[in-house]
């Protein structure tokens, strides 16, 4: 089977109308023609999980994140960058092939990185998950005590929270990656992958200080991107196995890039 | 005759009250450019024609800022971050709602609604100054960052962000930056820890890819406020992987943009010479899960 196949096969299974203009769900890096001797699904096309893709004899990569270091995987300013070189030697040196599924997961029922991302930090009944925020509710507990929790089931090194940690909270927002939820009248907490700082579509850091200041109990979790949206490639990989079957598939974590 | 009635009551510059207004006039004649109804900078809360007390600069004014400002009896602060929460910044959003939820902010969102009483009930102008600040040639968003760091005298070239520090390794560089700017949990470091480090980029704010893969054989460090994590974290994660002695420090996109408003009241002591300016911190807004 080749890498094309397998990617016909994900259009036909993936439950919608397939989107063929969308820039992210495309090949990034070597021949679809290529035949499938394993695939990969990972959250980032790191050179790192490339190296541990390749020495588990997968060469196909699925990833929900980009391989050249922009969304768009963008590379014509990049054509005489020695990394690009380096990354791109490595792929077709070893006869692998990239390609990413990003926009079509997220539209997908249920969306494999919300439903991961719940588990991660330790929210059940996620099973059927999609895109679109809604509230979690778990047993009253304090910011602080639940940003541990969080911590200690998703096994992250750097997670940043925002607000008083002694605040009650209970009714959890939670959005995957750069989709991180905007606080509302109706959240006590929101948990994301990143986002900008500020001056951005609704800076969740800055209302969080002022509602932290007014005795409000908001809090943010933001877990870093990786972590966000990682255990999703996992569920991915198996819901692949649910219709390709003669190709091994494993789940090749990228690693936290933090400190 | 307008004018010459106007002189009795109004008076020369110096005899009636300075307004907000009088300032902000002050300070886009003195900073230049074109200051347009649709652009970020500009008042954003309180009346302009408030006598001015005196001035707060910030990088983000939070609550907690807004409330330090009004027991300093400095009644107008400038800021270089949105004040209401977003780039529309209290204004209503021409941005249609989208998936990911409404942009801006609800009519009656309580806690935008509890700083503009707050800011009404003690006589408070806000004024956003970050576009004109940014662009003066003297860049005192970098200088100032430098300055806080210690490494003033370090600048490679006048016209560059490169610093030459003083040598040691990444880990310990990050405890030096730690302890100068007085953080919390908002640091994060990518890449190589051991690394020897002489040669750093310093950028405040928003680090955009192309600096990223233009620069990094030129330096040991990049010390940056914020970035993309799938575009220049992964970057300098690759970097690693590729076995090159580098590393990515971000600071906090609001931290590192603190001291060049710092040196911005130092300015405006030059220019706005009949009321103190003062700065205020808005601190580090992160700790950390344990």
């Amino acid at each position: 089977m080749t890498a094309r196949e397998v990617v016909d096969l994900i259009k036909k299974n993936a439950g919608g109308p397939w989107n063929e203009r969308s820039y992210r769900d495309t090949f990034k890096a070597g021949d679809p023609d290529t035949a499938v001797a394993g695939i990969a699904t990972t959250m980032m096309v790191t050179l790192d999980m490339l190296h541990r893709a390749h020495a588990a004899g997968l060469n196909m990569v699925i990833s929900h994140e980009d391989t050249y270091w922009n969304d768009r995987d963008d590379t014509k300013d990049l054509t005489a960058n020695p990394l690009y070189k380096l990354k791109t030697d490595f792929i077709l040196k070893n006869g692998m092939i990239i390609w990413r599924d990003h926009d079509h997961m997220h539209s997908m029922k249920p969306d494999f990185t919300v439903v991961g991302e719940l588990r991660s930090v330790g929210i059940k009944g996620g099973e059927n998950a999609v895109m679109a925020p809604r509230i979690w509710t778990i047993p009253e507990t304090t910011l602080g005590e639940f940003a541990a929790q969080v911590k200690a089931a998703s096994h992250a090194r750097a997670i940043r929270c925002v607000g008083d940690p002694k605040a009650k909270v209970s009714r959890i927002l939670v959005g995957p990656g750069y989709a991180t939820p905007r606080m509302t009248a109706e959240a006590d907490v929101v948990i994301g992958g990143e986002q900008q700082e500020a001056d951005g579509a609704f800076d969740n850091v800055e209302y969080v200080m002022d509602a932290a200041s007014l005795g409000m109990a908001k809090g943010v979790i933001m877990l870093g991107h990786v972590i966000s949206e990682q255990a999703g490639m996992e569920d991915y990989g198996k819901w692949l196995r649910t219709f390709i079957h003669d190709i091994p598939i494993q789940f090749v974590p990228a690693e936290e890039p933090f400190w | 005759m307008a004018g010459a009635a106007g002189a009795g009551t109004l008076g020369v510059r110096g005899a009636g009250p300075l307004t907000a207004e009088a300032v902000a006039r002050r300070i886009q004649t003195e900073l230049g450019g074109e200051w347009p109804e649709t652009g970020a900078d500009g008042f954003k809360a309180g009346e302009p024609s408030t006598a001015v007390t005196g001035i707060a600069t910030t990088a983000m004014a939070t609550i907690d800022v807004l409330k330090q400002a009004a027991k300093a009896n400095a009644n107008l602060v400038l800021t270089y971050e949105p004040t209401f929460y977003g780039h529309a910044d209290g204004r209503t959003p021409a941005v249609p709602a989208g998936r990911r939820g409404p942009v801006g902010l609800n009519a009656d969102d309580p806690v935008a609604k509890a700083k503009r009483e707050l800011i009404q009930k003690n006589g408070l102008v806000v004024f956003r100054l970050r576009d004109h600040w940014a662009a003066r040639k003297e860049n005192e968003m970098l200088t100032g960052l430098a300055g806080a760091l210690g490494w003033s005298k370090r600048r490679v070239a006048n016209d560059d962000s490169l610093f030459d520090v003083p040598a040691a390794t990444a880990e310990e560089t990050v405890a030096h930056i730690r302890a100068k700017l007085n953080l919390r949990g908002g640091l994060r470091g990518v890449g190589d820890r051991k690394a020897t480090v002489r040669r750093v980029l310093l950028y405040p704010g928003s680090m955009t890819p192309a600096i990223m893969w233009q620069r990094y054989t030129e330096v040991d460090m990049f010390v940056v406020g914020e970035v993309r994590e799938w575009e220049n974290t992964h970057y300098a994660a690759d970097i690693f992987t590729a076995g090159q002695k580098r590393a990515l420090i971000t600071v906090g996109r609001v931290v590192s943009e603190e001291p060049g408003m710092r040196a911005c009241a130092n300015w405006l002591k030059t220019v706005v010479k009949e009321v103190p300016a003062t700065w205020i911190g808005a601190g580090d807004p992160y700790w950390r899960a344990s």
